[in-house]
């Protein structure tokens, strides 16, 4: 398989194209759903064994032939999917040619196609500031075309409060949904991560993707230069050689700290470089899940 | 300070130049909106204290490397104030006395004193002005008046170079007193001593007047005195030094046993433990000890050893080496007893054992430690023995031997064996007088009875010695406790001799010992080669209580060493390095030369009596008397010793010299106010090169 680079990438204009281009790189492995839905198809029977469902227990079978079997069932999904995009205007720092923002709505939009493809409900969630803007959550095939539509409409722009942008979402969003957000998690806030993360209590599957570019990661540079916040007026000029090691350091241990909360909370955990290719990062992702559902 | 190319100070103005970038360096860092500020932000506020200190440090050093290469390249030079106010006297007539005393080899490290004077020197000479005229003087044991001042520096630097320390004190004041007659030879008027000493005590006496020069004029001056301190002002020079040494038979442990006792004494103000002391014979450590000693304080140390053969041997005591090592050794010289063939012949013997004329003579003879090996036998047997496979032959109360006997024991004597003779009823004087006229010391004359053992108050009335000759090596060991045991012997009969009368061929008589009527006790002569001695009473109980006295062992050993020439030979041999030594060769082996340590033959003088004088001896340990075949004689051989008073390194308190020399006369007494100029440029280059060195590693991390 080849899987598309970031430079590849960059050059199809508009999330659409870039989705799909994505997507059609991503093997089409269909997920199987761990929840029970509607419309149920039996597969087959099993022996009784203490802790399974009474309700299952299917009589006839014991009248045949005077045993307890439990019916197990393999059911089509009708998940419902919420790709929550970070749209502060720090997402929109690159070094490369795609930046934070590109990236999380390429992965969002590949996300949503996927989703919609297998007949699941896909919407969207832009966080910008304290403002969430909604596409709700539909499983029809136009819905896809809406979705991608506004996710070429976002925009960088505000401070990151994924705080408050997860309060928001715990109202709005139905329990038993796929919550997948994609952020540079850049909040001040110590507990907005947190926040985040109690989505999983509530009974819905969360996945962090986290977008990072390579220049934050590595800090590569060398002349004296005057940072300058993307989100607000802070300012600070530094040599960048002199303070690398321990910039390196507070990074290392943000990424840590993160990891490490996303563990606890058993939600899925992407970093996710700008630089790197997206299908290897959905694939990366799908086949985790696959592996988890086992 | 001084500078030889000043111009280049101007340099030091670039130190201003990490000033100035630090100050108008304002360029514009590049803008760049970043997202993970928050991130740069702490870093900076984590790092923002160590990067100011790094900045700082940076900045000391890049203005050091910028100070120190201009300052270095000026040719910075410590110029001496003492030159200066030198030359704001005027010249003056300098005489240098150099301190080549024992005390100067003292080590500090790995440099001695005296190299380190010898620098000191040097440098005084080099610090004189082109005008002042100099001379020198190597003040040691024996300072001859130096020559006039002179103006021949490469003479004078000759003299110092070629300066040795020599082994023995050395009076600074009298030195300084030869150099003051030296100075008053040159017209300058301005008159200079220069001490370069390490500043002991022992070298100066306070007690005698500063010097004095006479000027031109006539009037009595007081020179300026510079004081050079070899020590560099170092308050104490700790030394330790085998100061004595006492070497006696140890004859409970074996035959040639030997106990050395070694007195070492500690000048320092600290105490000093575990100070090892070794005993070396021929070159190897043949016993070992440790000593404990107090500040200031003395200690004994006893050694023994057993030597393997007898005869002449050479030993040393060698301590833990220390500062001054020369005294650090003291090295001796033994006279190990040979093993002794003696014959006894006994004129009385007797199946009661006590009655043997020889018990008590053999008993003394079989003591633990003694050398002889006796062969007893009658006086028949005695005489068929052949005589030259004895040292010694012992005629105890024995009939005169007949013509033949006493021919072929005169010849034994005369050949070098030793003959003693003691008294009893047997003897006949007459007889003994015929047959051993020749031989015996003196004819006897007849028996004399001071009282009987059966009287009532015999004992009391019986003779006992009066005098005895303490000077001769026989008798010398009987002082105190032992003499009383000699001295305490009563003597119920004896033989009273002639008078000795000198007659051809013969030597003269000594009467080591007389009985309370001055009558002789012990008399000897030699005869040919060999000795005699003549005891005039009786060995065993018949006559006298002598064998039964204490006295009477160590007595008779120490009459067979001496008959065998054992005795003598080192007695007086003991010598101080700056001393003479006597020296008594024997007729057969007389010493051409004596060959001190170093290889360096000692001067040798003839005196009437047939005695050689050797001396004075330059320097300590053992003196080789060799014969004309270049061999070593080794009776002659002798070990010179360290005076102990020059052991004592006590330095003399700087005030209290400069208060003896006038204050207002001595000028440096420390060494930085008489140094040489110093460069200073190297270690300036040093100190810009470690700056940048630093700099780079900073500028790394």
């Amino acid at each position: 398989m080849e899987l598309l680079n970031a430079q590849t990438l960059a050059r199809l204009a508009g999330v659409k194209l870039r989705a799909r281009a994505v997507v059609e790189g991503v093997l089409s492995g269909l997920h199987k759903s761990p929840h029970q839905g509607q419309s149920v198809e039996f597969a087959e029977h099993k022996e009784y064994a203490p802790g399974d469902e009474l309700r299952h227990l299917d009589w006839k079978a014991f009248g045949k032939f005077d045993k307890y079997y439990v019916k197990r069932f393999e059911h089509e999904t009708n998940l419902r999917g919420i790709l929550v995009v970070d749209g502060s205007a720090s997402m929109a720092y690159g070094s490369g040619p795609m930046n934070k923002l590109q990236v999380a709505t390429t992965l969002a939009g590949a996300l949503g196609y996927l989703l919609v493809r297998q007949q699941d409900a896909a919407g969207l969630a832009v966080v910008a500031g304290d403002a969430v803007a909604d596409v709700p959550a539909r499983a029809a095939a136009g819905h896809l075309s809406t979705l991608l539509d506004a996710l070429d409409r976002v925009e960088a722009r505000g401070t990151t409060d994924l705080f408050s942008a997860a309060d928001r979402l715990a109202e709005k969003v139905q329990r038993r949904s796929l919550i997948a957000v994609f952020s540079d998690l850049f909040d001040d806030r110590q507990d907005a991560l947190k926040r985040l993360l109690q989505l999983r209590a509530r009974k819905n599957d969360v996945a962090i993707f986290h977008v990072l570019d390579p220049a934050e990661l590595s800090f590569p540079f060398d002349d004296p230069t005057l940072f300058l916040s993307m989100e607000d007026e802070r300012r600070i000029e530094v040599n960048p050689r002199e303070i690398k090691q321990s910039y390196l350091e507070e990074m290392g241990q943000f990424l840590a700290s993160v990891r490490a909360a996303c563990a606890e909370a058993d939600v899925d955990y992407e970093l996710v470089r700008t630089d790197e290719s997206l299908d290897a990062v959905l694939l990366r992702f799908l086949a985790r899940r696959e592996e988890k559902r086992r | 300070m001084t500078f030889l190319h000043p111009l280049m100070l101007w340099g030091t103005a670039a130190a201003l130049i990490p000033l100035l970038v630090h100050l108008f360096d304002r360029r514009r860092p590049r803008p760049h909106p970043f997202a993970a500020i928050s991130f740069v932000l702490r870093s900076q506020k984590r790092t923002a204290s160590r990067l100011k200190l790094r900045r700082l440090i940076l900045y000391i050093l890049r203005t050091m490397i910028l100070l120190a290469v201009p300052i270095a390249l000026a040719r910075p030079v410590l110029a001496s104030e003492a030159g200066a106010a030198r030359a704001a006297h005027g010249p003056a007539a300098t005489a240098i006395v150099f301190d080549t005393s024992l005390s100067m080899r003292f080590k500090d490290g790995s440099t001695s004193l005296f190299e380190r004077g010898r620098e000191e020197a040097r440098d005084a000479l080099k610090d004189l002005l082109p005008e002042e005229p100099a001379t020198v003087l190597l003040c040691g044991a024996r300072a001859e008046p130096p020559p006039s001042p002179i103006f021949d520096r490469g003479r004078l630097r000759t003299m110092i170079d070629e300066a040795k320390p020599g082994y023995q004190g050395a009076d600074v004041s009298r030195c300084l007193e030869l150099a003051a007659r030296a100075l008053e030879e040159s017209p300058i008027p301005g008159k200079r001593l220069v001490v370069v000493s390490d500043m002991t005590a022992s070298a100066f006496r306070l007690d005698a007047p500063p010097p004095q020069v006479k000027g031109p004029t006539g009037e009595l001056v007081r020179p300026e005195v510079v004081l050079r301190d070899a020590a560099d002002g170092r308050k104490v020079l700790p030394n330790r030094a085998v100061v004595d040494l006492r070497i006696e038979p140890a004859q409970q442990s074996g035959p040639r046993a030997f106990q050395i006792t070694a007195t070492v004494r500690n000048f320092s103000p600290e105490p000093a433990n575990d100070v090892e002391v070794a005993l070396k014979v021929d070159g190897r450590v043949v016993a070992k000890g440790f000593l404990q000693l107090a500040a200031d304080g003395t200690g004994q140390k006893a050694l023994t050893y057993r030597f393997e053969q007898g005869g002449t041997a050479f030993g040393e005591v060698v301590l833990q080496a220390d500062g001054l090592e020369e005294d650090d050794r003291r090295p001796f010289v033994v006279s190990v007893p040979r093993e002794l063939r003696a014959l006894v012949i006994n004129g009385e013997p007797s199946s009661v054992r006590y009655r043997d004329e020889a018990f008590f003579v053999s008993a003394a003879l079989d003591a633990p430690g003694s050398p002889v090996q006796q062969t007893v036998r009658d006086v028949e047997a005695g005489f068929r023995e052949k005589l030259e496979d004895y040292e010694v032959v012992l005629l105890l109360n024995a009939p005169a031997p007949s013509a033949e006997d006493a021919k072929r024991l005169t010849e034994f004597v005369q050949k070098g064996g030793g003959l003693l003779v003691s008294m009893g009823d047997r003897v006949d004087p007459d007889a003994y007088n015929k047959a051993l006229g020749d031989l015996l010391p003196r004819p006897l004359r007849l028996v004399k009875t001071s009282a009987s053992r059966e009287e009532a108050e015999g004992e009391g009335k019986a003779a006992r010695l009066l005098e005895i000759q303490q000077d001769h090596p026989v008798l010398a060991p009987f002082t105190g406790r032992a003499r009383e045991g000699l001295m305490s012997a009563r003597f119920y009969k004896y033989m009273l001799l002639e008078v000795d009368a000198p007659r051809q061929g013969k030597e003269l008589s000594q009467v080591l010992a007389t009985y309370e009527d001055g009558a002789p006790a012990i008399a000897i002569a030699r005869r040919g080669k060999g000795r005699v001695l003549l005891f005039t009473s009786t060995v065993d109980r018949d006559w006298s209580d002598f064998a039964i006295r204490t006295s009477f062992l160590p007595l008779l050993q120490r009459f067979l060493s001496y008959l065998t020439g054992g005795l003598e030979e080192r007695e007086e041999l003991r010598a101080l390095v700056g001393e003479s030594i006597t020296l008594r060769p024997a007729d057969d082996r007389r010493p051409v030369a004596v060959r001190a340590p170093s290889g360096a033959e000692v001067e040798l003088r003839k005196n009437d009596d047939g005695s050689l004088t050797a001396g004075p001896l330059q320097e300590p340990g053992m003196h080789l008397a060799m014969d004309d075949k270049g061999q070593p004689i080794p009776q002659l051989s002798f070990a010179a010793q360290l005076d102990p008073t020059e052991s004592n390194l006590a330095r003399i308190d700087p005030d209290v010299l400069s208060s003896h020399f006038g204050e207002e006369t001595v000028r440096a007494t420390a060494r930085a106010g008489e140094r040489p100029p110093v460069p200073v440029w190297t270690w300036l280059f040093v100190l810009a090169v470690a700056a940048f060195f630093f700099e780079g590693v900073l500028l790394r991390k």
